[in-house]
């Protein structure tokens, strides 16, 4: 059965459709916010424009999940700009704070999320929820080039010992962050049995722990093989719980907007349709 | 996947290292039938709005959006025309900019007196949609199609 938008929805299944958004949502905003601190401070130039332009995809993807937030009556206020920080439901692993001047560390991180979003995406082209579905084909088109990114450099950093050593300290870092983001949404059952999402966190998990390991292990690094339990973190994120590092992000990008006194998203033209035809 | 399968396609490029970033030509995509919708048979104020819209141009190319493809569809009925359009990139800055031009465009067609844009993203957009002419327009204006 295909649910063809907000009106054909029960409040179970609406439910379920607001649990997922805000994962993929949050997810692709928080890690937007990240990347843009390595904008200016690549290694090299080309790294520099690539970081920033994978960035703008993000929010990009961010803003196409938001878009159907905004469907059921949220507005970027209360989507952003003045959610309780504890209402986020991204991974811990978009929170972390970059290791100090360690490029391999947005890198390795780029690649265990890119690998985490192509499979949980690709999960939703079955989606039940039709605007869910047309807008996977697009956003898997624009991501491969992020795999293609991080495969490319994080091959160049581990031709040499020292590149090696600090990408293997990412991993042991920011591995059990990366399996956050298979934590439970707030209506797991229902998003697996409405069919929003019909394939479980557990087989994703499966699934990229199948791609991650070996790919890893080729380039010489030592991956994690305990269980999930084992490795997972204190703070969740999936379910509003986040590590220390999130507080001072939030306070970051909500700054301008706090400082400024704001109430509403300032627009420099109105919103499409808000407009008088007239004009 | 099987439990213990290995995703072959993210391990092919293993082979020979770090390649180089090859985006210096595009992917042309695959043709998809009926799309864009460039309003060659449309009649009435169908055609009208087709006609405002042709004179809507990308903000940062000197080419129209309907030979641009980012029209998938438009219908007027009572007086209302509904304009169905996709952008080229997610992240487009311009996209407020864009929806609304179209809008006040189609709004402004001989037999419409409101106009709605529904933005959608399947099928996906490629360089495919880009009409002949459109094509043409992106070649004077100095890119490779």
């Amino acid at each position: 059965m295909t649910l063809e938008g907000p009106d054909d929805l029960s409040d179970r299944e609406r439910a379920a459709v607001e649990a997922e958004l805000r994962c993929l949502g949050d997810d692709e905003f928080v890690t937007a916010e990240r990347y843009t601190e390595w904008q200016v401070r690549g290694p090299t130039l080309e790294a520099d424009i690539a970081v920033a332009n994978i960035a703008q995809d993000e929010l990009g993807h961010a803003r196409l999940w938001y878009d159907l937030l905004e469907a059921f009556g949220h507005d970027q206020v209360d989507l952003i700009w003045e959610r309780d920080p504890a209402d986020f439901r991204h991974a811990t692993l978009a929170e972390r704070p970059y290791e100090t001047g360690d490029w391999a560390d947005p890198v390795l991180r780029g690649y265990l999320y890119d690998t985490y979003e192509r499979l949980r995406v690709e999960a939703l082209s079955e989606s039940a929820y039709a605007p869910i579905a047309d807008r996977v084909e697009k956003v898997l088109g624009e991501e491969e080039y992020h795999r293609e990114h991080a495969h490319n450099w994080l091959e160049r950093l581990c031709e040499d010992a020292d590149g090696r050593r600090r990408v293997q300290a990412a991993l042991d870092r920011l591995f059990p962050h990366a399996l956050t983001l298979f934590a439970r949404t707030d209506r797991e059952e229902a998003v697996v049995d409405t069919g929003v999402r019909p394939v479980p966190l557990s087989e994703l998990r499966r699934e990229w722990r199948n791609v991650v390991t070996p790919f890893l292990g080729s380039l010489g690094l030592e991956v994690p093989v305990a269980d999930h339990e084992a490795l997972l973190p204190a703070a969740r994120g999936r379910d509003g719980d986040h590590t220390d590092a999130w507080e001072s992000l939030y306070n970051e990008f909500t700054f301008t907007y706090e400082q400024l006194g704001r109430d509403s998203a300032p627009a420099l033209m109105p919103e499409p349709g808000e407009a008088d035809a007239d004009v | 996947m099987s439990e213990d399968a290995v995703d072959v396609e993210e391990l092919d490029d293993l082979e020979g290292g770090p390649s180089y970033c090859t985006y210096t030509d595009y992917d042309h995509g695959v043709a998809v039938e009926e799309l864009p919708a460039t309003g060659e048979d449309a009649d009435g104020p169908e055609a009208a709005v087709f006609d405002e819209l042709r004179a809507v141009e990308d903000p940062e190319m000197p080419i129209s959006v309907v030979d641009l493809g980012l029209i998938y569809s438009v219908t007027v009925a009572d007086g209302h025309a509904t304009v169905t359009m996709t952008l080229t990139y997610t992240g487009c800055p311009a996209r407020d900019y864009l929806q609304e031009d179209v809008r006040q465009a189609a709004a402004r067609a001989a037999g419409v007196d409101s106009a709605e844009v529904e933005l959608v993203w399947s099928p996906e957009w490629n360089l495919e949609m880009v009409t002949e002419a459109g094509k043409a327009d992106l070649r004077e204006f100095g890119v490779s199609v």
